[in-house]
């Protein structure tokens, strides 16, 4: 059997070959979406979370999968106002070391602080159930981290106060240590380290102020044999290559760095990369076949050398589960792969005329496939329709229409089809994606044969 | 061009505040943005030049090594911070009438969205660039907005969201802006926002970054 799971990201993060690219989509308040409850029922309860997962699992069959998605859970602890939203985590809405509180005032959360045992029993819960998918503890990265809990205050803090920013940092990092040893501890087999804000600074101050307190965190992960990713937002192109430098065992981005550009300085550096689904052009606000165009475009640009497929960061709360099952079967087979990337071409093509294709006395059945003749669904979709025609003589007309050939994905346009393979009868998809048996599309040919009759 | 000009564009490109300040190390013990634009207007400058000839193109050159990615946020803002420390100076000038700001820019996050970092960031920098900026803070309606435009006609105005859902609320907001003012241009950014839905919702202009805005407003107010 081929590998899945954490088995397969383990070879992604080791740089060895895969036979599919793993798949990670990070279901964070969407998990609220999919139980029908607000993201704050959701984030406050280990119950919701971890049916919320479940269902994402059974949704859309991932490699690995986030336990919890929210920056908020350290901040909060550590005295940051929070205002919650109905279908989003919720938002830092005071800095207390900037509102008079000070640094040695802080201390380092335990386990039982805020919402850090919620996120512990819905680890536990999930380890149990879900032995073989990778479970991704997140922790809010020290630079981010830094940004809550003094505003933007620290960017000047940089110049005019370093030593107090290496002190913040400093802390932070104990925070992410913690934290992330708190998440291994209870089943999280990869730790990402979320740092999005680091995308605002330039390389320079990324190394005097970042490296060592990320490092750090990622040795900590590393000493106890489990994987670290870094996650990052934002326009971070500049930073990628000392982000490598921290030595995660992979890096994470979104829409706006490309994705070639990751993969060659990852790859140069011997770190697995991933991304980098756009979020809400693509999959929230398009259709399934946006998505799985857009999949298609990551799964061709990075390869199969140590990408991980992901979304940029984490899934707004209503995107479309179709959206996200479209990527996940579009990672699962080959063929549809195939298709799309056929399909991709052919956006400047008009439909097919259909003047004259059908006929007054006979049943006219198409199917669109990739090609019978390489593609093994398609072949079996195309015996199943010879043998159920069979009886029916000259009644029936069957004809195959590859997507190989231009005419072939002109058809499947004028068609209206959208997957492949796909039986239309009389003009009609009648069978989409799955072979019918036999005594079924006999009914369906003969249910269209007494129309002509009729 | 005035030697002590071309000194306080260089404390504004490099970021230099005042005699005190460490940053940037090259520049540790010499007079900052501070001094160098009071002892200008003392000499007799006019307040004018002092805006136009000295501070402004210091954070035209900054803003076009962050546009060149040679230098980020941190450096941006430190220059932002120059500026407004020079700007006090020229502040009862501003008042007089002896020397007058680029124009107005009311800034806040849209109904329901309490994030303000990025929309700070937009602020500090666009003071920085010699603008009046109002700041209406975040969860801000699209009432405030027009209150506020009304109190400063001809302001531009600027929306940020950081959530998926509350980008529904700068359309909302920008509909209503423009159905009250029509003439009213309306910037937009943050996260989820894109150019494309900038086009669908009839905003002005979509900026990834802060120094888009500037630009954006240069090209408005010049």
């Amino acid at each position: 059997m081929s590998d899945k799971g954490m088995q397969l990201l383990e070879k992604a993060f080791r740089l060895e070959g895969v036979n599919r690219v793993p798949w990670v989509p990070f279901v964070g308040v969407h998990g609220a979406r999919l139980v029908g409850v607000d993201a704050k029922t959701y984030l406050t309860s280990s119950a919701h979370i971890v049916e919320g997962i479940g269902k994402a699992i059974e949704l859309y069959n991932p490699d690995g999968i986030p336990v919890v998605f929210d920056l908020q859970i350290e901040a909060e602890i550590l005295g940051c106002k929070l205002v919650w939203n109905d279908d989003n985590p919720p938002a830092v809405v005071s800095h207390p070391l900037a509102e008079g509180a000070t640094l040695d005032q802080l201390s380092i959360p335990e386990e039982t602080d805020g919402r850090i045992p919620i996120v512990l029993e819905a680890t536990r819960r999930l380890r149990e159930t879900y032995p073989d998918i990778a479970l991704y503890g997140l922790i809010t990265g020290p630079f981010t981290l830094a940004l809550h809990l003094l505003g933007t205050e620290v960017f000047m803090k940089l110049f005019e106060d370093p030593e107090y920013v290496h002190d913040l940092m400093a802390f932070c990092s104990k925070v992410g240590d913690k934290h992330a040893q708190l998440l291994i501890d209870a089943g999280c087999d990869v730790i990402a380290v979320v740092d999005p804000m680091t995308s605002q600074i330039d390389p320079e101050s990324f190394k005097t102020f970042v490296s060592s307190p990320v490092t750090q965190i990622f040795e900590t992960i590393r000493k106890n044999k489990k994987y670290s990713s870094f996650f990052v937002c934002g326009h971070a192109q500049q930073n990628i290559e000392v982000m490598c430098d921290c030595l995660p065992d992979n890096i994470s981005i979104d829409e706006n760095i490309p994705l070639d550009y990751v993969k060659d300085i990852a790859l140069q550096k011997g770190i697995s990369f991933g991304g980098n689904l756009k979020l809400t052009s693509v999959l929230l606000l398009g259709d399934e076949l946006d998505a799985r165009k857009e999949a298609l475009g990551c799964l061709d640009l990075a390869g199969k050398e140590g990408f991980i497929l992901a979304p940029g960061c984490d899934l707004p709360m209503d995107t479309p589960v179709e959206n996200l099952q479209a990527v996940s079967t579009l990672v699962h087979d080959e063929y549809i792969q195939e298709a799309t990337r056929n399909m991709e071409h052919s956006s400047s093509l008009q439909p097919l005329s259909l003047d004259g294709h059908w006929h007054a006395d006979k049943v006219v059945i198409d199917v669109i496939t990739l090609d019978s003749g390489s593609c093994a669904p398609c072949q079996y979709m195309m015996e199943a329709v010879n043998k159920a025609a069979a009886g029916f003589g000259d009644k029936v007309v069957i004809s195959e229409h590859k997507i190989k050939d231009i005419n072939g994905i002109r058809m499947m346009m004028a068609l209206g089809v959208k997957n492949v393979p796909t039986i239309c009868i009389n003009g009609k998809a009648s069978f989409i994606s799955q072979i019918p048996p036999r005594s079924e599309l006999e009914a369906s040919i003969m249910k269209d044969i007494q129309a002509l009759n009729g | 061009m005035n030697e002590l000009l071309e000194k306080i564009s260089d404390c504004i490109e490099f970021g230099k505040i005042n005699l005190a300040s460490p940053y940037p190390p090259q520049m540790k013990g010499l007079e900052g943005a501070d001094e160098l634009t009071a002892k200008a207007l003392q000499e007799g400058t006019p307040p004018q030049d002092v805006l136009t000839k000295g501070l402004m193109p210091g954070m035209e050159k900054v803003g076009r090594k962050f546009r060149e990615n040679k230098v980020f946020v941190p450096q941006v803002l430190m220059s932002a911070k120059a500026m407004s420390t020079a700007l006090l100076h020229l502040k009862p000038h501003f008042l007089s009438g002896a020397a007058k700001q680029k124009g107005t820019f009311i800034i806040g996050t849209v109904l329901g969205d309490l994030h303000d970092i990025g929309k700070n960031l937009v602020a500090m920098m666009v003071e920085g660039s010699g603008y009046k900026v109002i700041d209406l803070g975040t969860d801000v309606s699209a009432e405030t907005f027009i209150e506020a435009l009304e109190e400063n006609p001809g302001a531009v105005v600027g929306l940020s969201a950081l959530l998926t859902t509350t980008m529904v609320n700068m359309q909302k907001i920008t509909n209503e802006i423009k159905a009250a003012m029509p003439e009213t241009l309306i910037a937009i950014g943050g996260a989820p926002v894109s150019e494309e839905f900038c086009e669908k919702i009839g905003a002005d202009n979509y900026s990834a970054d802060p120094q888009g805005v500037v630009e954006f407003l240069n090209q408005k107010f010049l």
